[in-house]
């Protein structure tokens, strides 16, 4: 048996220990935040070190968010001074809705953006294989930003299209959608009861920003904090509408969620509404105004009597 | 623990009928909580609120719900009781069994039902009321008005003749506005500048009156009460301090072909220039754009290209180095005067309007609109108030008026009616009779909407006494043909094509917003309309309010006024600013949303939503004054209360007083607690 | 609720109401007589911008059978601009909801002026009517933790002998 081929890294490895050399060595940045190369397969790597920049790596692997470190939740990353921050198109959306919501003051990072052509769904792997459909994230088949605008740095070449998957999201969203209510009704009660809970969505999650998530409060109890199904309902649903018009589609909740619960599914629901609705795709522009706290005289209001 | 009071009211049998209060009484008197539970025929009445000013001291009560009407209705009475029994007003609620209870149900069990869980609601809420304080904001009393036309001379007048100090702030060289163009007035063909020039010394010289001409608003901060206006004061190059206005430097200015903008282009004047003899203040600005020195130094020129003004004045006010100055205003009240400006029928348009190009206005001196014809009709006008056509300066035999050019033109970009234009196209017409007996005046008009005191005899007259020819219908086109202007029209009630051989063509063009309003409206955190008017707080009950507390609007920048609406908006602008600056404390109902410093981010999606601009971040400093984050805040005495901000804060870290998420919560909980 | 003298099912519905416009609305459908409904209970708000999704879901977990949401039409918001962020906000949380399997339905969102209290008559009863056709919301309260006694008897009372629990009950539990 013949598994999927192993790819090459990237274009733009080399540029990028080379770069990140130099803001390590130039003093520009204390730390660079990007990928290394472990024994299991990829992982985040914090490089303080100049002489280390060799650690980088960019290929199917990196899957990983790394804009999640920038969160301010985590202070003691950001106490480490200046941040250099290597980052797919996907993952530039998520600096441009910190800086959105003030969270992050764009001196405070330099970001070097790679050319990307897609990852793997799963990043534990010794070596990058190519991508294949049966192989490929789902999430990057119809990414619109392989190569971000959102940078200090630009490297690596202009990447082809990843394969189609198998079954695509907006695929699997349609077939959700053409099931009767009480299917669709049966089958996510059925996903959120798995759920246990431990919130590895929203600590993964580069747009969980809040200090005090809503769920930890207590006076009043909006959501109820015990994983049974009522609760695990409110949550999941807030989870995602709290993400309305501000997700970017990183994938990294449903990839860190240890029950396997679709969470792209209801990710991408949400981003097909404010689009159909509103006209509005996630970018790296900051000045992209989001969707939910902006609006317009003529929105579209069918569903009110 | 809570020590709750119900009283529940019969309203005589308009709750009695269907509900059994008694019932009601008893059955919320078990309700945890409530220590005292009654019912009585009208709780609204002296007796009905002896009994609850009564209970509070007995039972010593830390709330009241009042099962009763509307709190629409009566909320004020009880909270008042409440006061008065010495209890926060803020802790009495009113449960709604009249309005949405006895008078919709006709089934005694249901509607008695139904009245119950209201109460058990009403009391969860109040057993999360907090005792509550009125907000008091100072009030700085000292207003400022935005626009020296007749509407903002009037607002400055009455509220300086009022005791209050008033800065006035005009963008142009001298006050007078558009009024002090025009000819004669409808509808008593009065002279403008005769009724307007009094008033405008009069504000010039009132000991309450601070002028800035010339000047532009920067930058407003602060909220009612408690304005700070940033004025820029753009550089005049003439010291208003040392200038006596002797004319001298206007005398000798070398650039005379400047199209001067108080007659509407039809002359010319210099670079620097007094715009029009009666102007206040009657002293020169100069001109930068089109002056000589000033093209020159822009060229990089080293060494000056002029200076004739400078060395003609004698008392050496002219100083070419002025740049623009800043002047910090605190106000307490602003009122808005920007007045308008026409609507260019030209092919040029700005976004979201179109032109006529088939009326060749702009392109044919002869095709004029009406501002231009007040200044050929006035005295003090390019003609000395004799008609004579721009072309060649010859009589025109044959005048075309051509009503709603641009107005009720939803394919222009305004669907709405100018409102002065039927009236001063009959002006016109009579102005034009008056001076041209043998003359001809045509007005295509789609109706004649002449709806003021005196208006519609007035544009009889025009018809019947002055023979001005009304024809119903518009005009596709307008064309020169030798010595004539072919005016191409329809008359729809003898369903016929009117071609007229005119000499001259007054187009009277929609009135628009003035320039730069809608930037000032964002300073201000007012809203304009779709068609660039600032809006008003409600069309009918707050028609001078804006939705932001303390700005106050006059005249045509919310929507077109003649000078009689102009002048009673004005003066009601007055009225309002007086009532305000009659408290040296504003006391605002505590309903605002008050933000959790422990929890909030500062992603300030709250600010974004905000309708009155009331939310701002701060920093949050380490006890050291080391910033260590931020945080929204919402300003109190600028917020109305909406909670707009808490549904979109994804922390709940925002919370509305009086209608708290804890509130809301235990409402919705006692809807299914007790069955 | 109306069970007492009646054996059919009376539907629970909470209504989230704006103060200016909907509340004043169904003060003067009351001042009118206009008799409707004694399904719905009011839960006043300041504005319809004020009204968190969160308002809705915690209704269904206490057992509302449906809800309605109603406020100022476009343009006449008393705080000018919160109900056109409400709409946004619950055009997604409605899409969203459906999406999950809520039959909309169970959700009535409406605009009613302060002088539309015939209005308000007519969606409460409509409201009312298509709650009647669904049916109590056994689907959401079949997510209750079964160790608590989510509802009293008496809202358990209300569920028809013999009738038919969805199919989703099985499902989530």
């Amino acid at each position: 048996m013949t598994g999927p081929a192993i790819a090459p890294a990237y274009a733009g490895v080399d540029e990028l220990r080379r770069v990140a050399r130099e803001l390590l060595e130039s003093g520009e940045v204390r730390v660079i935040i990007g990928w290394e190369d472990a024994r299991r397969g990829a992982r985040p790597v914090f490089i303080t070190d100049p002489a280390e920049a060799d650690k980088l790596i960019f290929d199917t692997r990196c899957v990983h968010n790394l804009v999640t470190y920038l969160d301010p939740r985590r202070d003691h990353v950001s106490e480490l001074g200046r941040i250099g921050l290597v980052v797919k198109g996907c993952d530039a959306k998520a600096v441009a809705g910190l800086l959105r919501e003030s969270q992050l003051s764009r001196d405070h990072v330099v970001l070097i953006g790679m050319r990307c052509g897609g990852v793997l769904e799963e990043g534990e792997l010794p070596e990058p294989l190519a991508l294949t459909p049966e192989n490929v994230a789902p999430r990057c088949y119809g990414c619109d930003n392989r190569e971000p605008t959102l940078t200090d740095h630009l490297l690596g070449e202009p990447q082809p299209e990843p394969p189609r998957p198998v079954m695509t999201i907006d695929e699997r969203v349609a077939a959700l959608d053409d099931l009767p209510l009480e299917e669709r009704w049966a089958f996510w009660t059925e996903q959120f009861s798995k759920c246990v809970r431990c919130y590895a969505c929203r600590q993964v999650c580069p747009l969980c920003i809040c200090e005090r998530c809503i769920v930890e409060k207590t006076q009043p109890l909006w959501i109820e904090s015990a994983a049974h199904p009522r609760g695990n309902f409110s949550w999941n649903l807030t989870r995602a509408i709290h993400l309305a018009g501000r997700c970017v589609d990183c994938g990294e909740c449903e990839r860190f969620c240890p029950v396997g619960i679709p969470l792209s599914l209801l990710n991408r629901k949400l981003q097909q509404i404010v689009h159909d609705r509103y006209g509005y795709t996630a970018s790296d522009d900051p000045e992209n105004a989001a969707p939910i706290g902006d609006y317009r005289l003529d929105d579209q209001q069918e569903f009110i009597k | 623990m809570s020590r709750i009071g119900v009283f529940v009211c019969h309203c005589g049998e308009n709750i009695g009928r269907t509900v059994d209060c008694a019932a009601v009484a008893e059955a919320l008197k078990d309700h945890p909580g409530v220590a005292h539970s009654e019912d009585y025929k009208y709780m609204c009445s002296d007796p009905g609120q002896a009994l609850v000013k009564k209970a509070i001291e007995e039972h010593n009560l830390t709330g009241v719900v009042v099962a009763a009407c509307s709190p629409h209705m009566h909320e004020k009475t009880f909270r008042r009781a409440c006061d008065q029994a010495g209890l926060n007003k803020f802790m009495c609620e009113m449960a709604n069994i009249r309005e949405h209870c006895s008078w919709i149900h006709e089934d005694r069990e249901d509607a008695t039902a139904k009245a119950i869980d209201i109460g058990r609601t009403i009391i969860e809420k109040v057993k999360h009321n907090r005792p509550l304080e009125v907000i008091k904001i100072p009030v700085t009393k000292r207003a400022m008005v935005i626009g020296g036309g007749i509407a903002g001379i009037q607002a400055a007048l009455d509220i300086a003749d009022g005791g209050h100090e008033v800065v006035l702030v005009e963008k142009e060289a001298s006050i007078g506005g558009h009024m002090s163009q025009l000819s004669e007035t409808f509808p008593t063909l009065d002279c403008s500048q005769c009724i307007l020039t009094p008033r405008m010394v009069e504000a010039y010289q009132h000991p309450n009156i601070k002028l800035h001409t010339w000047s532009e608003i920067e930058k407003v901060d602060g909220y009612i009460g408690n304005f700070e206006v940033t004025v820029r004061k753009k550089a005049r190059s003439v010291d208003l301090d040392l200038c006596n206005g002797c004319g001298d430097c206007w005398a000798v200015c070398p650039s005379k072909r400047i199209p001067s903008e108080f007659d509407a282009g039809l002359s010319n004047r210099t670079a620097i220039y007094v715009p029009f003899p009666q102007a206040v203040p009657n002293q020169p600005v100069l001109d930068r754009e089109n002056c000589t020195l000033f093209k020159g130094r822009a060229k990089g020129l080293k060494k000056d290209a002029c200076g004739k003004c400078k060395d003609a004045c004698l008392k050496n006010a002219i100083d070419y180095d002025t740049e623009d100055e800043f002047v910090v205003e605190e106000v307490g009240a602003i009122v808005v005067a920007t007045g308008y400006k026409l609507y260019d029928v030209g092919r040029e348009q700005p976004e979201g309007l179109k032109g006529y190009g088939e009326y060749g206005y702009g392109e044919d001196p002869d095709i004029i609109d009406g501002l231009q014809f007040e200044r050929i009709a006035s005295a003090s006008g390019p003609t000395g108030g004799e008609i004579l056509r721009p072309s060649d300066g010859k009589e025109p035999k044959t005048v075309v008026f051509v009503h709603c050019v641009g107005s009720r033109d939803i394919d222009k970009g305004m669907a709405y009616c100018s409102k002065i234009c039927c009236m001063y196209n009959a002006k016109h017409a009579m102005l034009y009779k008056h001076k041209v007996h043998d003359g001809r005046a045509v007005a295509f008009y789609m109706d004649i909407r002449a709806n003021g005191k005196g208006y519609d005899e007035f544009s009889r007259r025009a018809i019947e006494e002055d023979h001005a020819e009304y024809v119903r219908g518009r005009v596709s086109r307008i064309f020169r043909d030798g010595d004539k202007l072919k005016v191409w029209g329809f008359d729809t009630l003898n369903d016929e094509q009117v071609i007229i051989d005119a000499d001259m063509v007054v187009l009277a063009t929609a009135i628009r917003p003035n320039d730069g309003v809608k930037e000032l409206a964002q300073k201000l955190s007012c809203s304009v309309d779709v068609d660039g008017f600032i809006n008003e707080a409600h069309p009918k009950l707050r028609p001078v309010e804006t939705n932001t507390a303390g700005v106050f609007l006059a005249g045509a920048c919310q929507a077109p006024r003649d000078i009689p609406d102009a002048v009673a908006m004005a003066s009601a602008t007055g009225a309002k600013v007086l009532s305000l600056f009659s408290t040296d404390e504003l006391e605002r109902e505590p309903a605002v949303a008050v933000v959790d410093e422990r929890t909030c981010i500062g992603c300030m999606r709250c600010a974004l939503v905000c309708p009155y601009g009331a939310i701002e971040q701060r920093e949050i400093c380490t006890v050291d004054g080391q910033v260590c984050g931020h945080t929204a805040y919402v300003n109190p005495g600028v917020c109305q209360g909406c909670g707009t901000c808490q549904a979109v804060c994804l922390s709940n870290s925002i919370d509305l007083q009086t209608f708290t998420d804890e509130q809301v919560y235990s409402e919705i909980n006692a809807l299914c607690m007790w069955e | 609720m109306n069970s007492q003298h009646s054996d059919t099912f009376e539907p629970r519905i909470t209504a989230f109401v704006c103060n200016w416009c909907t509340y004043t609305g169904a003060d003067l459908a009351g001042t009118s007589r206009l008799h409707m409904a004694s399904n719905v209970r009011i839960i006043r708000l300041p504005c319809t911008g004020r009204i968190d999704p969160l308002f809705i879901v915690k209704a269904f977990e206490r057992g509302a059978d449906g809800v309605i949401v109603s406020g100022c039409h476009p343009a006449d918001c008393h705080y000018t601009s919160g109900n056109y962020h409400a709409r946004r906000r619950f055009a997604v949380f409605h899409d969203i909801m459906q999406f999950l399997g809520v039959d909309p339905r169970r959700m009535t969102f409406s605009w009613v002026s302060a002088s539309e209290g015939a209005k308000w008559k007519d969606v409460v009863n409509e409201t009312v009517a298509n709650i009647r056709e669904l049916g109590p919301y056994e689907a959401y309260r079949a997510l209750a933790p079964d160790a608590v006694e989510p509802w009293p008897e008496a809202v358990d009372g209300l569920t028809p002998a013999g009738d038919q629990e969805p199919a989703a009950k099985e499902v989530a539990s």
